[in-house]
């Protein structure tokens, strides 16, 4: 799925397309099951006539009955897997749209993505998707029955009885209109309420975000009464809604109980003159609460339509993030041993930033060489991370450009995806550290493993652990302490052999001694590749070649020994 | 009693709404099983009275039977739309009750109880547990409770005619009561449990993954990544296909056995009929009724389902709402505070519950009461968990602190904060509109005041031009407004509490230099004599400060020792 598609394919009509066989089939076999349904109250009412007004003893009915239960219980059997067909789509599409919209978030990158809050993100890819399961699996195979089993009954009850032929083609067509008279009356309702419905519903959740805050005002004790009163609020104005709302359904009970009571008062007047048979009376008492019952079961699956919708706006949003436009496809091979490596990496002029804000750099430029431990320093939020971004193609810049010469000191294209990145927490999958190192490069050999950790002065404490390589790093590393997570982050980097080498803080929140050894790994990785640390660390700059001062959005370049003079 | 347990339900405060609801639920099933029943016995009546000739057509009354039918219809109709009504009614008060409950056993714990280590939403958790436990009222306690009752009217109803048909037709509900749905529920149990944790983790995975999509991207790991959460979803789908078929295969049975009732109870009827003890009518009548009773049992699976999920949802809660606080509250009431207000800082260490890394070892330092002192160091060095633990957010292993010569063991957060306002990195702002927002830190504060601090903090001109003025919503979690307006509304709330001692951490974080000179200059114009703590990493502040100290390998020391 490409993000260039029309935007509306995420709306529900578009997903609906993506398990168009399953939702056809639950449809299908779910008509099948009303056929059986309606065949079944059909014997059902011939038994109950020849038994009570044929004088037929019960062993004369044995094999209708056995018919009948064959009947239904073929009917419930395709009940029920037209259900699972149904379950089927609504599961089949959630998982698409789930892995749609996380290829589509690495395609927007890290830089990309935080235009949304990610805990929005996380919401719209969780309870969102969710949400969409009840809408396939429930509403639209209900929808469909919706037309299918009334209009059955309606043709059943035309060659039994006029009259209630009249009375079921009357009421069906209307409840559907006064439903929908209802329902617009009641959102009306909720939209002029929708404010309050909003601030007060989520006042449990406002209260609880913030209840650190609260504590720091002293407003604790105040904070629960306040809470109190703002639930029972929202419970009133909730059911000031759902008075209006209930009555969509109680305008269906009306139409279904006022057609049952009709059908009986006016068949019980014309059996009593002898006009019409108990047999096509009795059946249509059955078949009238059947007409009325897929109704019921769509406006009950209403609100999944609703969920699913809202769900599906928000998953719009997700999916209109645009694509980083470095593309990203090269970036997941590692490169041939056959190209050359990087010399220089030229930036000229770069400004870049982010929307709405002023450019985090300006007009920076400098040249970046092979064999150089380049450090980046600067105030926190000067523009660090942006200049490493810029690096590492998760942000464009708005002018200027990054040129890369190999060593024959020709021009190379795609470049990109061959640098490295360790950011300030690495990323640790549950696993063992062998596992989580081939993360970098799934079909690395045991000697690459040995030979990228002895690189990252990671061999030592790996071989010194109980199991070595297949020991468990335990959630988030736990097992770990901050520096073995960060050296083997660096070891995971290498194995990509990577001509650009991207740090950010690798020494924060480590004790003087394990930064002091994450520093000097990182000294080692320079010999034969570009190498940029962003960093605050002292020891890291006193191991640099070169330094790249960021202030005010302006980069400064100085050597080693040009600092040491400043 | 906690409201966690079923008798909540029967507290003084719920007790009616509840009994209402259930009453009405049970009217409703009743005057579906009487509509379906009388018309019934009506057609055959009228079939019957036909057939026997003028005489019989004379005799029988149809009045009487139609009005009941029409009873029943308009009884059907309204029962059903109050049920609904007060069923939800009921539903949203145990809620509201419930989280009520939940935030005040919360309250003491945050925010150290409340950060969640997977990433996963902990605090959308309570809200959607405390919403499944109220709903268990409608989708569990109702179905039961209404199949239970009902079924026994119905059953006695029919056994009036027919003895043996009110045995079958208790003995055919009783099946669809109990075996069905409990063993519906039984293999739910352990599923849905794990379904529940295997939904944690899928959520903490996919948090992660957000997290490290650069890396992930970088690694070109992206696809491997993509496939390995995409097998994790595919495990929890095999899991909710399983419960769906469960319950839906439960439903069929069900309706299976209602038939077989209905045509046993039917057998017995004609037999009766043959000897003379049933009148024809009471045939179909019979059969519809027991047909009809079969209604109140299909909502049961779900029940079932529905009930483990609130009782997991209740565990989790009980869980989190009985954990023991990780700064206890204080057993006394807080001792007074002796001037000067100094704070002495001796020796103290800290980390984080459950880690290694020390965030302060050994640390010692002295804030007389006047004093402007800025704190600085590196990012992530732990400066804000130095607010943490002087708001007494989390315990100090180590050492003592004193506030106006008093240990600060012996106070809660929310003594100290009639002595310190802080105005925190982490803020919260609560919907709502300025005026409220300011309200909330000082509710005696009157719109001079407010209009003082807002010039001091140099929001005056923003809230001249704003459109409603100091009734503008500032939206969800302050999302109207600016990081920097955000900051500077924080600051206005802890400088109208007016206490003698304030906190501010990076105060002036996203400002341009005129502004952050001109809010420091009225700060400390405004408030010339509070003692002020201000953690910055920003050079220009220092000047309007009195010392700076600086917090690095966890220790603190002026600036001018550090090597």
């Amino acid at each position: 799925m490409h993000s260039t598609q029309p935007q509306n394919d995420w709306q529900t009509a578009g997903m609906a397309r993506r398990a168009r066989g399953w939702l056809a089939g639950s449809v299908t076999l779910g008509g099948m099951a009303a056929v059986l349904f309606v065949l079944h109250l059909t014997l059902l009412a011939g038994v109950i006539d020849d038994l009570t007004f044929k004088g037929k003893p019960f062993a004369a009915e044995q094999h209708t009955i056995l018919l009948l239960l064959a009947c239904l219980g073929g009917s419930l059997c395709l009940q029920w897997l037209a259900d699972m067909a149904g379950t089927e789509a609504g599961l089949r599409i959630a998982a698409r749209v789930r892995r749609d919209a996380l290829r589509h978030l690495f395609r927007a990158g890290p830089v990309g993505s935080t235009t949304l809050p990610s805990g929005r993100i996380l919401t719209s890819l969780t309870e969102g998707v969710d949400a969409l399961e009840p809408y396939f699996a429930q509403y639209i195979p209900r929808a469909a029955m919706m037309v299918v089993l009334p209009l059955l009954i309606l043709a059943m009850v035309f060659h039994l009885d006029g009259w209630s032929f009249v009375i079921l083609a009357c009421t069906g067509p209307l409840i559907p209109v006064f439903m929908a008279l209802v329902g617009y009356s009641a959102q009306s309702i909720m939209d002029r309420q929708w404010m309050q419905l909003v601030v007060l519903g989520s006042s449990f959740l406002d209260s609880l975000r913030g209840l650190s805050t609260l504590r720091l005002l002293g407003q604790t004790e105040a904070s629960i009464t306040r809470m109190a009163a703002a639930t029972d609020a929202h419970r009133a104005s909730t059911l000031s809604v759902m008075k209006v709302a209930f009555l969509t359904s109680a305008v269906l009970e009306f139409f279904s109980s006022l057609s049952i009571a009709l059908v009986a008062v006016v068949f019980g007047a014309r059996l009593l003159s002898g006009t019409v048979d108990f047999r096509s009376a009795f059946l249509v008492l059955l078949l009238a609460p059947e007409y009325f019952m897929p109704l019921r079961a769509f406006s009950a699956s209403y609100h999944a339509r609703q969920n699913a919708t809202a769900a599906a706006a928000r998953l719009a949003d997700l999916f209109a993030l645009p694509d980083m436009t470095q593309p990203e496809g090269p970036s997941v091979q590692v490169p041939h041993a056959h190209t050359l490596p990087l010399a220089h990496l030229v930036c000229s002029d770069l400004t870049a930033g982010y929307p709405g804000k002023v450019p985090a750099l300006q007009d920076l430029s400098c040249t970046l060489s092979r064999g150089t431990l380049t450090v980046i320093t600067g105030e926190s939020g000067v523009g660090k991370t942006t200049f490493l971004r810029l690096i590492l193609g998760f942000l464009q810049p708005s002018s200027g450009h990054i040129t890369a010469f190999d060593t024959t000191n020709t021009s190379v294209e795609v470049w990109q995806s061959r640098t490295a990145w360790v950011p300030q927490r690495p990323v640790m999958t549950m696993g063992s550290i062998a596992e989580t190192l081939r993360l970098a490069k799934s079909n690395a050999t045991d000697a690459e493993l040995h030979a990228a950790a002895q690189q990252a002065d990671a061999l030592e404490f790996i071989e010194a652990l109980p199991q070595g390589f297949a020991t468990s790093v335990g959630e988030r590393g736990a097992c770990l302490s901050g520096g073995q997570i960060k050296r083997l982050a660096l070891a995971r980097a290498l194995l990509r052999n990577p001509d650009i080498l991207c740090l950010d803080e690798p020494t924060s929140d480590l004790d003087p001694a394990s930064a002091l050894r994450v520093a000097r790994a990182i000294r080692r990785c320079a010999t034969n590749r570009i190498v940029l640390v962003a960093t605050h660390h002292a020891d890291m700059v006193a191991l640099a070649d070169q330094c790249l001062h960021i202030s005010d959005g302006h980069g400064e370049l100085f050597s080693a020994s040009q600092r040491a003079c400043a | 009693m906690t409201p966690l347990t079923v008798s909540g339900f029967f507290s003084r405060t719920l007790r009616w709404p509840v009994v209402l609801g259930l009453a009405l639920a049970c009217v409703a099933a009743l005057a579906n099983f009487g509509l379906l029943f009388l018309s019934g016995w009506l057609l055959a009546g009228a079939a019957c009275a036909g057939a026997a000739g003028l005489a019989a057509q004379q005799a029988f009354n149809m009045m009487l039977p139609a009005t009941g039918v029409r009873f029943f219809a308009t009884l059907r109709i309204v029962t059903r739309y109050l049920e609904r009504l007060v069923t939800h009614d009921a539903s949203l008060r145990l809620t509201g009750r419930l989280r009520v409950w939940v935030y005040t056993k919360l309250a003491p714990q945050a925010p150290a109880g409340l950060t969640d280590k997977r990433g996963g939403d902990l605090l959308s958790r309570f809200v959607s547990d405390t919403d499944r436990v109220g709903q268990s009222y409608t989708e569990t306690f109702i179905p039961f409770a209404r199949a239970i009752l009902c079924g026994l009217v119905f059953a006695v109803i029919s056994g009036l005619f027919l003895k043996g048909a009110g045995v079958v037709l208790a003995l055919g509900l009783l099946v669809c009561m109990l075996p069905v749905p409990m063993s519906v529920g039984l293999l739910s149990a352990p599923r849905l449990r794990a379904l529940t944790a295997q939904r944690g983790d899928f959520q903490a995975e996919l948090a992660d993954t957000l997290a490290g999509l650069g890396e992930y991207l970088t690694l070109g790991a992206s696809e491997a990544r993509i496939e390995t959460l995409d097998s994790r979803q595919k495990t929890l789908q095999a899991t909710e296909r399983y419960l769906a078929a469960l319950e839906s295969g439960a439903r069929s049975l069900m309706t299976f056995i209602g038939l077989l009732t209905t045509l046993y109870v039917v057998m017995l009827a004609v037999q009766a009929f043959h000897q003379g003890a049933l009148s024809a009518p009471e045939i179909p009548m019979l059969a519809l009724g027991c047909l009809a009773a079969f209604d109140v049992t299909q909502p049961l699976p779900a029940a079932c389902q529905a009930f483990t999920r609130a009782r997991i949802a209740a565990e989790r809660l009980n869980a989190a709402c009985n954990a023991r606080p990780c700064v206890p509250a204080p057993t006394a009431p807080a001792p007074a505070l002796y001037n000067p207000l100094d704070l002495i800082v001796r020796d103290i260490s800290f980390r984080y519950p459950n880690t290694q890394n020390w965030v302060l070892d050994h640390a010692s330092f002295t804030i007389r009461q006047g004093e402007r002192v800025a704190l600085v160091g590196a990012s992530g060095i732990g400066k804000s968990s130095l607010i943490s633990l002087l708001s007494r957010f989390y315990p100090y292993q180590n050492g003592n602190i004193t506030l106006g010569g008093q240990d600060l063991r012996q106070f809660s957060t929310e003594d100290l904060a009639k002595t310190i306002s802080v105005a925190a990195q982490d803020f919260h702002l609560f919907n709502g509109t300025l005026r409220d927002t300011l309200r909330l830190a000082a509710p005696n504060a009157d719109d001079a005041q407010i209009a003082e601090t807002l010039r001091t903090v140099q929001l005056e001109e923003f809230v001249q031009h704003a459109p409603q003025g100091l009734d503008t919503l500032i939206g969800d979690e302050g999302l109207a407004l600016s990081g920097g307006q955000a900051k500077r509304l924080v600051l206005a709330q802890a400088l109208l509490r007016n206490t003698p001692w304030l906190i501010l951490d990076e105060p002036t974080e996203g400002l341009d230099q005129k502004t952050e000179y001109a809010l420091m200059h009225g700060l400390i114009a405004a408030r010339p004599d509070a003692t002020i703590l201000c953690i910055t990493h920003r050079r220009t502040l220092i000047p309007f400060m009195d010392r700076t100290l600086t917090l690095a390998g966890g220790q603190i020391c002026p600036a001018e020792e550090v090597p």
